[in-house]
């Protein structure tokens, strides 16, 4: 029998909800995707809860919020501690969009559903594949190989393929067949016939207009606010469709020798971009072209200043520029801040690429016509003040005596369990910094070097200066002296241990020291808020730089992959209805759309079983070839060998059988063959047949 | 499987007398690296496909002498190539062999390796210094090159005409890359020039996930032990320390690109931890390393996780105490100083300037920090010859310390053993090492997988290994032909579909569920002219076939249906048409029908046209009929018997081995002493003349 597969949607359907879905094969259960909205509504984690317990392994396919998001919560909270896989890509710059969420968070409300800890903590087991990379799971997953495919959209962005027993579980959302400036189109054309497939409905009802009319449409809208001496705002995510848009504008610039200055605002621009700068071989074959021939990463951006503190933006004179901002919703980051600056002002522009999240900020001015004023609360933090400063550190010391009262208790307890311990203490070895001398040039260059007098600084309660000295308490036993034999090993590591002090740990690192500061930032603060109401008098674009298949092309991708069963999830309830009703009649006739928490059986109804083709029947098969298949039908008798069901060939004449024809008849064709052969053909088309 | 070493020529004998297990022979082939360093390149075949392994060439040789023995192979057979790492060894006939040969298949290597690529073989060809009618290729070769090959990832799974390979990290320079061919199941590893010691920048070679059935594995150092990294990087920075402590000079002859960074990084850490060399200069003399710095900090993935954390924080190959330097004439040599310069084996270049000119000086030292290759200066001088040949012929005493700390991401014995012993593969085969080195490390081999069945051969240049491998061919019927598994002794028909190296069995009805492929059915219909009585048709159709029938719905036409297959209508008073839907039965009838049709219409008495006739002409007819005859008999007789003579009295006489039969070619005598040949000659005349004659009218 066919492996069995079931797919429950968690959140996500018949709505632009962020994703996340169930997909269990033969019992082993993948979580698709685990994402959050721009308001970490908690409720829509509620299906995730009752089943985080249950799962195998976490497949994420793109590095946004409404991808990823709800990872570190569920680690966290919900008991989700199944192995994570991700292309490189995903991971680092999801890593960074999950930064800069927090911070964004962070910096105007008391954010606590998790931590940067629990970031860490949650990418910490991501298991990083590359691109159409056969990765064998093992244990309860036996026999099912995943490969993550090109999807486009994003960098590093992932079409999911699962296979079992050779049937193919395909998960795609958010694909992009087009080619685009850093990425390249998705390869999901290329499956075919696969038993399953998961795709979105979020684009089936939208059309594009040509990428290149589109392209030069944006550069002409912002020149025009720019020489209008307007400024242009740009809602962008973190290291996602921001990259596109970077290099769009950077060619743009370079090519016209513009000079009004283009800003990146993230708290982790500069870490985003470099990188981006190290992921070439995840991008479009003519970006890696372009570096293989001449060395120029296409990120090294000339034009574009890269910033990660608002108040650098506030430095600089107010003449024309372009400010790509995250957060993409306008709730919160810096995109939000700028928007109240300048919203007020008929001059400047609010550029939108992507549609809004549902009840965001971007959405509500997204609609037709803009809503003359919204209402916007903004938030501060400030650090504490007079009496509620004392308030809070009168807290913090009660605290902390709290819990040097338990550790006391501990302490006690321990001191009651063994004193001798303490004796061996002092005898510390040094090890590291006594330096090997087990090589023969050693003993030349020991001439010339200065006495070995680091660390040795006279105790200030002695005379004069004179070696420390310990008093021997070491142990004995019947064998001699006990010594630990760790003091006695070469230290490896000895030529690697100076510089890697140097560079600390990974996680630091990679923050701006500009967002540092919130992070290792222990004066108490507080947040305030103000509520108010923002005249919007700006103009307000949308322009459709999603970067994801159009309606038209998604229905015609379909029809070519053609699954055997198809389930769609993620998009409005009217665009599900569509593409599931265009889909049942034009792709195939198992179309599935199932409701939150309502598993549908996919299991396809397909029979298989496995034989062997003995010798003696395949030297008799004369095989017709047929683009990249051959084939030849064959007449056998089941037999057996070594338990094994083998085909040999039928020990009397086989029954005839219907002729079968393969592959389409051409009329084309058929005319160059006439000719080929030099019969002269004349075709016509019969209009009365 | 059997396994065995026979030249070339032996191996095409072979393959005449056993043409049915030709399928599955598994021939590999060293073109280069057989018992030698150098011009790696290693051709592998099995069931029609056909891969090459790595394009080097020999560093100690120029020109045509140092490509691989391409004319053992004809490239234009080759479906893939594959190129392990950038170094000349493995990479640089490539720009030939794409563009000055027949090859015409798929050439794959990392994202690292492509980019270095690039910029070493610009390189190598502005400083060979050779003929113009010795140059291998120019830069615009490598231009054209560079378009033909394609790109992969580590991992990253290719399918090319069936053969599947992916490849896995081998820590020898950046980019390194050990591929994994896999041809309808049998799995073959190159593993290139690897590494399992992580260093400064590298990662250890990977151990992959699945046995090979054969392991191609480089040997360059036999059966030696390297020295634990610390000590030899101590050893290194001793050396250096303590010469220009003294006021000496040190050369460092480095290859530029691979080794020399990781050289850079152990100097530049080295200089920052100790402020008193910091009037110490460390040149590089190498403008090409610093053309390919981008490409060390751009693929910082491919590199350890040292290295990226370190990119963190800044770019560790941003120098701090190191300054290139561009040639000898801008170099300042006043005092003490450290130079690392390229080519590595001092065969010319800036490299043998600086060794020239403080060989003879001992205050002075010379660090060779990697393997060096039989034939040149470099091999020479770890001997501690007492004179050298200097560049301008003339000799001169060395007197400078030669030292060789081998720091050549290869694997030693323990590294090798380890990592076959992991692997566990069947077969070893021996690449990439020198012929001694190679044979003591086959014996160790085979002393260690004594109780393990384990083949190792260490083939020479051009010597094949030929393998077997018996093929279990496995098929998956799916599909409503798989419906219920078939008893033992029941029958399964039903369409083979073969796709790559995977069988599949279904039912026809099934062929588009299952593949790109659909079935059609082609309907034919042709007009035929006839003005006749429809019943005539069927009449005549009813003497020839079993099943005419009328439709049973009435039809607008007469009609009659041939077996349920062919559809005859009579479309008007001058018209026929037949209908059928084609395949070769239908055909058949179809044909037949037609061919009564226009009989008819020729009208039914000319069947016994000869009768009415008249007599003069018959005759005529007659002896032509005769001559005609008398011609194929004897041409047929020819063809049968090979030596026929026309004797006398128009007889035929047949030599067959010696015995001669004598024919007479109007009553079908035959004389002759062998009574077997008497036989056959007679019996054979008599079914010719049966044939060749007209059935006599007669008889009937």
């Amino acid at each position: 029998m066919g492996t069995s597969v079931q797919v429950t949607p968690l959140c996500g359907v018949y709505s632009e909800n962020p994703l996340c879905y169930l997909l269990s094969i033969d019992g082993f259960n993948f979580l698709l995707d685990c994402g959050w909205n721009d308001f970490c509504d908690t409720n829509l984690l509620q299906p995730l809860s009752r089943v985080s317990s249950k799962i195998d392994a976490v497949l994420l396919s793109h590095p946004d919020i409404l991808h990823i998001g709800a990872l570190p919560y569920a680690i966290k909270h919900l008991g989700l501690f199944a192995p994570i896989y991700a292309t490189e890509p995903v991971y680092r710059l999801g890593l960074l969009t999950m930064y800069d969420y927090y911070l964004s968070r962070r910096q105007v409300s008391d954010f606590d559903l998790f931590t940067l800890d629990d970031i860490d903590a949650a990418f910490q087991n991501v298991i990083r594949l590359t691109y159409s990379q056969n990765y064998h799971l093992s244990d309860k997953g036996e026999g099912i190989v995943i490969a993550p495919h090109v999807a486009g959209h994003l960098l590093g962005g992932t079409v999911w393929k699962i296979t079992k027993d050779g049937e193919d579980v395909v998960y795609a959302v958010d694909f992009n067949h087009r080619k685009e400036r850093h990425l390249n189109g998705t390869v999901l054309e290329s499956f075919v016939r696969p038993a399953v497939l998961i795709t979105d409905a979020y684009n089936a009802l939208n059309n594009q207009l040509y990428k290149r009319q589109r392209d030069q449409e944006f550069l002409e809208a912002i020149l025009k606010v720019l020489r209008a001496n307007g400024n242009i705002l740009l809602p962008v995510d973190t290291a996602g469709r921001v990259l596109e848009l970077l290099l769009i504008l950077e060619q743009y610039w370079s090519q016209q020798h513009l000079s009004f200055p283009i800003f990146f605002l993230t708290n982790v621009a500069t870490s985003s971009i470099d990188y981006v700068k190290s992921f070439l071989e995840w991008m479009s074959d003519s970006i890696a072209k372009s570096f293989e021939h001449t060395r120029d990463n296409a990120f090294l951006l000339k034009h574009i200043n890269i910033i990660i503190n608002k108040s650098e933006l506030e430095n600089i004179p107010d003449i024309p520029k372009v400010v790509l901002a995250s957060m993409p919703s306008l709730e919160v980051g810096f995109s939000h801040d700028i928007f109240v600056d300048w919203a007020t002002e008929a001059r400047h522009t609010i550029l939108f690429t992507e549609r809004g999240q549902f009840g965001t900020l971007a959405r509500m001015l997204q609609v037709d016509p803009p809503p003359k004023a919204v209402k916007v609360t903004m938030s501060k933090r400030i650090p504490l003040i007079g009496d509620e400063l004392k308030a809070y550190e009168e807290e913090q010391e009660r605290i902390k005596k709290e819990a040097a009262l338990k550790s006391n208790v501990n302490k006690e307890l321990r001191a009651s369990q063994g004193s001798d311990a303490k004796a061996g203490d002092t005898m510390v070895i040094d090890a590291s910094s006594s330096h090997i001398s087990s090589d023969v040039t050693a003993s030349r260059v020991g001439g010339f070097r200065d006495i070995f007098i680091d660390g040795f600084v006279p105790p200030a309660t002695s005379v004069a200066p004179m070696f420390p000295y310990f008093e021997n308490s070491a142990e004995w036993d019947d064998y001699g002296e006990v010594i630990n034999p760790d003091d006695y090993i070469i230290k490896d590591e000895d030529m690697n241990g100076a510089s890697a002090q140097g560079f600390g740990g990974d996680i630091d690192n990679k923050l701006d020291e500009g967002s540092a500061h919130l992070l290792l930032d222990t004066t108490p603060s507080k947040v305030v808020s103000n509520e108010l109401t923002v005249q919007v008098k700006c103009s307000l674009v949308y322009m459709d730089f999603e970067g994801r298949s159009d309606g038209r092309s998604i229905k015609s991708i379909l029809a070519h992959v053609a699954p055997l069963k198809l389930v769609l999830v993620h998009g409005s309830a009217e665009a599900t209805e569509h593409l599931k009703e265009h889909c049942s009649k034009h792709v195939c006739p198992h179309v599935y759309a199932p409701q939150i928490e309502e598993t549908i059986d996919v299991t396809s109804s397909l029979c298989a079983y496995k034989v062997q083709l003995s010798e003696r029947l395949m030297s008799n098969v004369l095989f017709k070839k047929l683009g990249e298949y051959e084939i030849s039908w064959i007449d056998a008798e089941a037999g057996k060998t070594n338990d094994m069901l083998t085909l040999f060939p039928v020990s009397s004449t086989p029954p005839t059988h219907k002729s079968v024809l393969v592959g389409d008849l051409k009329l084309a064709d058929f005319k160059q063959f006439l000719a080929s052969k030099g019969i002269q053909e004349a075709l016509y088309v019969a209009a009365s047949m | 499987m059997a396994s065995g070493v026979t030249s070339q020529a032996s191996a095409l004998k072979r393959k005449d007398s056993a043409p049915t297990r030709e399928g599955d022979q598994l021939i590999i082939t060293p073109l280069g690296a057989g018992n030698e360093v150098g011009r790696s390149c290693v051709y592998m075949s099995y069931r029609g496909k056909t891969v090459l392994f790595d394009c080097g060439i020999h560093p100690a040789y120029s020109g045509m002498a140092a490509l691989p023995y391409f004319d053992e192979i004809d490239p234009s057979t080759i479906d893939i190539l594959l190129v392990t790492h950038f170094h000349l060894d493995h990479a640089a006939s490539l720009p030939y062999f794409l563009e000055k040969t027949t090859f015409k298949g798929r050439v794959f290597m990392t994202h690292a390796t492509k980019a270095i690529y690039r910029l070493l073989l610009s390189d190598y060809v502005k400083v060979s210094k050779v003929s113009v009618e010795d140059m291998l290729y120019d830069e615009q070769d490598i231009l054209r090159s560079m378009d033909k090959i394609e790109v992969i990832d580590f991992h990253q799974t290719v399918e090319v005409n069936g053969i599947r390979f992916w490849c896995y990290t081998a820590g020898h320079v950046l980019g390194a890359a050990m591929f994994m061919v896999d041809i309808a199941g049998v799995r073959v590893l190159y593993t290139g020039d690897y590494s399992r010691e992580e260093d400064r920048h590298l990662r250890a070679a990977e151990i992959p996930q699945f046995s090979p059935d054969i392991c191609i594995i480089e040997s360059t150092y036999g059966v030696q032990l390297h020295q634990p990294r610390v000590i030899r990087e101590k050893r290194f920075t001793d050396v250096i320390h303590s010469t220009i402590s003294q006021g000496g000079r040190v050369l460092i002859p480095a290859f530029a690109l691979g080794r020399a960074q990781e050289l850079l990084l152990i100097l530049d850490e080295y200089w920052s931890n100790h402020p008193e060399l910091h009037n110490i200069p460390i040149y590089y003399a190498s403008p090409l390393a610093k053309r390919c710095m981008a490409v060390y900090q751009t693929y910082i993935n491919a590199m350890n996780e040292r290295i990226r954390n370190q990119f963190a924080n800044s770019n560790p190959f941003d120098f701090k105490h190191i300054s290139p330097l561009k040639s000898i004439e801008n170099f300042d040599d006043v005092g003490p100083s450290v130079v690392m310069a390229s080519p590595g084996g001092l065969q010319s270049g800036l490299s043998r300037q600086l060794f020239d000119r403080w060989c003879t000086d001992k205050k002075n030292a010379c660090v060779l920090p990697g393997y060096v290759v039989e034939g040149t200066l470099a091999k020479i001088i770890i001997n501690e010859p007492k004179e050298v040949t200097l560049i301008n012929g003339l000799t001169a005493p060395l007197n400078m310390q030669v030292y060789y700390i081998s720091f050549s991401a290869h694997a030693d014995f323990a590294q090798t053993s380890t990592f076959l012993k992991e692997l566990m593969p069947p077969n070893i085969i021996l690449v990439h090492g020198e012929a001694n080195e190679m044979a003591r490390l086959k014996q160790k081999l085979i002393t260690q997988f004594a109780d393990q069945n384990t083949k190792i051969i260490s083939p020479k240049n051009c010597q094949s290994v030929e393998m077997y491998f018996s093929s279990e061919k496995m098929a998956k019927a799916i599909g409503r032909l798989a419906e219920r598994t078939p008893e033992v002794g029941s029958t399964v028909n039903g369409l083979l579909v073969k796709k790559g190296f995977t069988y599949q069995i279904m039912a026809s009805e099934d062929l588009h569920v299952f593949s790109q492929l659909s079935t059609a059915n082609i309907t034919q219909r042709i007009s035929v002219p006839y003005t006749g009585a429809f019943g005539v048709i069927k009449h005549r159709l009813n003497r020839i076939y079993e099943s005419v029938v009328s439709p049973q719905e009435e039809a607008d036409v007469p009609t009659i249906i041939v077996h349920e297959r062919v559809t005859i209508r009579h479309e008007s008073e001058s018209l026929v048409s037949l209908q059928w839907t084609s395949d070769p039965i239908s055909d058949m009838v179809s044909d037949s029908v037609v061919a009564l049709i226009l009989n008819i219409n020729r009208e039914g008495p000319k069947v016994i046209m000869p009768a009415v006739e008249n007599n003069n002409n018959n005759n005529k007819r007659e002896e032509e009929t005769e001559r005609m005859a008398q011609k194929v008999t004897f041409a047929l007789l020819v063809s049968l018997f090979g030596d026929v003579k026309v004797g006398e009295e128009g007889k035929l006489v047949v030599t067959v081995d010696g015995d001669v039969a004598r024919l007479d070619g109007k009553n079908g005598d035959v004389e002759c002493d062998n009574e077997a040949l008497k036989d056959r000659v007679r019996t054979a005349f008599r079914r010719i003349q049966s044939a060749v004659r007209p059935i006599p009218l007669s008889a009937s």
